[in-house]
């Protein structure tokens, strides 16, 4: 009892009353800690995070007809409804048609608006989205149509059609960049109404998760299952995901390798100094008859108290360094996940115990005749 | 069974470091009990031949008895285990352990030899005078009482044989005197003390001196 009190004593002693560069070594550890699980956080959270990010492009599946122009809504709410489960992010079946307005002949577009921001979150909108699916009063318009009709943001644009009119105010003026800004998007019901194409889609746009390349299998089935459709995912997102997160996992890794062994390599310079300082000292406990075990035992005991220490610091700034990534990086927060923990524990104390082995050797070089004698 | 009278023998003990022959035939004996100066100027050998008595190193040949037991062939272990049991070192610098008390550095001796026991190292401290100073840490005592703390921790185990490497080389007068005293008293006590040293005035303390020259006893 005395004897394990005598080495918490030392143990105790020697963290508590020395040493700077033992601050370096926490540092270092710490640092490393931090850093490893931070990118662990973030490599865990990075399937949601980046698979999201991409969808920022855009859809990424495509359902059609094969033959015909349209087909019937029933293929979108079969897809949403039998889609396997946490697919399908959002869909909307759009319809196209031609209308008349009182100027001239607008390209009148059905959507679902409560999925369409999902959808073509690219688009610049001035004025408001329109957020819910059963608005039939209000409309949005492409730039390019709105200014050849001289339509501004309030403004009512009149739809007509024989003896009757239908006025919707303009909500929000689109600039996509594309064939979206000569259109005038209204709710589907109002178009299929409108356009008399009940019950009708002319395609169907979807946003899936697509973290292990889900989007290409699911096509496949949806292919074999409706040969009638045309099924087909967005490949300049949807392929490009896998791809990119894979390649973004193995950058975060090689990262925490060379953190690893910079940590490492810091730790080793630092206990080699400090053994080097401690010398006289360790070459004393040797003369009063320690042997090299229990020394490289004490040596180690203060090693792995520091690391543990500077590996829960590090795991605590890792919770704040991993936010401030995922609000850089992704524009938002990363979960804490417990499996971090011991992983950073595992790698932090092995790149403390691989930084040790080299001066712990030098403890059994030390020779108390020539470390003690007298000058 | 009566125990040896002869503290420490050598026979034609040699030690060489390459062609450099440090210690070269030497033959000495110390009663038990007895107080010895090792004189000699610089590079004489002293030191190497108290490495040699206090198991710090081994001979290159000839044989050591110390305390009744062939010590020529011990073992890097056994020459540990020895040292902790039959041997008290007190140094020039005092090597005390800088981040613990007076009291610690001397309780480390108890804890490498078998298991530390505070009141034996208080009394061990009291001893030399050092009872008023048990908490301090070596930065916060004086040369002469760092010595002190020193010699308290050679003697903590009670070993047969003590050590002393020009134990006053560092001191002032004053602390002299009191270190001296103290190494006077354990002789009294009866105890074998071995001094390196190269002040006559501390050899002319001792109850014999042994003299070295280029290696070998002299006188």
């Amino acid at each position: 009892m005395a004897a394990v009190n005598m080495r918490w004593r030392l143990l105790y002693r020697a963290l508590s009353r020395r040493n700077q560069r033992l601050i370096v070594v926490f540092l270092a550890l710490m640092t490393g800690a931090a850093i490893i699980n931070s990118l662990a956080s973030v490599y865990f959270d990075i399937n949601i995070k980046m698979s999201r990010e991409l969808r920022t492009f855009g859809a990424n599946f495509y359902i059609g007809p094969t033959v015909s122009q349209e087909m019937p809504i029933s293929a979108f709410n079969d897809v949403m409804a039998n889609a396997p489960d946490n697919l399908i992010e959002t869909g909307s079946p759009y319809l196209f048609g031609t209308a008349r307005s009182e100027l001239e002949k607008v390209v009148l577009v059905g959507v679902n608006f409560s999925a369409i921001g999902l959808l073509v979150p690219y688009w610049q909108v001035e004025g408001d989205w329109i957020s819910v699916d059963f608005d039939n009063r209000n409309a949005m318009i492409g730039r390019t149509l709105a200014n050849r009709l001289n339509i501004k943001l309030g403004d009512t644009l009149n739809l007509v059609k024989d003896r009757e009119r239908k006025a919707l105010k303009i909500k929000g003026i689109i600039d996509a960049g594309d064939a979206s800004d000569n259109m005038v998007f209204v709710n589907l019901d109002l178009a299929q109404e409108w356009l008399e194409k009940p019950d009708t889609m002319s395609h169907a746009l979807f946003s899936m998760n697509n973290m292990e390349g889900e989007v290409e299998n699911y096509a496949h089935d949806l292919k074999e299952k409706h040969p009638e459709w045309t099924v087909r995912p967005i490949r300049k997102v949807s392929s490009n995901e896998g791809e990119v997160l894979s390649k973004i996992q193995g950058l975060m890794g090689l990262v925490s390798v060379i953190i690893l062994l910079l940590s490492t390599l810091c730790v080793n310079t630092s206990l080699t100094a400090i053994i080097r300082e401690r010398q006289k000292e360790f070459a004393l406990q040797k003369s009063l008859g320690a042997s090299n075990r229990s020394i490289i035992t004490q040596v180690l005991s203060e090693t792995v108290v520091i690391a543990v220490l500077a590996t829960l610091a590090g795991c605590i700034l890792g919770i704040f360094l991993a936010q401030i990534l995922g609000q850089t990086v992704f524009s938002s927060s990363i979960t804490p996940r417990l499996v971090v923990v011991p992983i950073t524990f595992a790698m932090s104390l092995f790149a403390a115990l691989v930084a040790a082995i080299i001066p712990l050797r030098r403890i059994v070089q030390i020779q108390p005749a020539v470390v003690l004698k007298g000058e | 069974m009566t125990q040896p009278k002869i503290a420490i023998e050598t026979r034609h003990l040699t030690r060489k470091f390459g062609d450099i022959v440090a210690l070269d035939d030497a033959n000495i004996s110390v009663r038990k009990g007895e107080f010895v100066a090792l004189m000699g100027a610089s590079g004489s050998g002293k030191t190497t031949l108290m490495n040699i008595l206090t198991c710090l190193d081994s001979a290159s040949s000839g044989e050591v008895w110390l305390d009744g037991v062939n010590a020529t062939a011990f073992n890097e272990e056994e020459r540990r285990e020895f040292r902790a049991r039959h041997i008290g070192l007190v140094f020039q610098q005092f090597h005390l352990i800088p981040y613990l008390t007076a009291l610690e550095n001397v309780m480390l001796a108890q804890y490498y030899h078998s298991v530390p026991d505070e009141p034996s190292a208080r009394h061990a401290l009291e001893l030399v005078g050092m009872g008023h100073r048990l908490e301090h840490l070596p930065n916060q005592l004086s040369g002469g009482e760092q010595q002190r703390v020193c010699i308290a921790r050679a003697l903590v185990n009670e070993p047969p044989l003590i050590f002393a490497d020009e134990p006053t080389g560092n001191l002032d007068e004053e602390n002299e005197r009191k270190v001296l005293e103290t190494f006077q008293h354990l002789h009294d006590e009866g105890r074998t003390i071995i001094m390196v040293t190269h002040n006559p005035v501390l050899g002319g303390c001792a109850e014999r001196i042994i003299r070295l020259q280029h290696g070998k006893i002299v006188s």
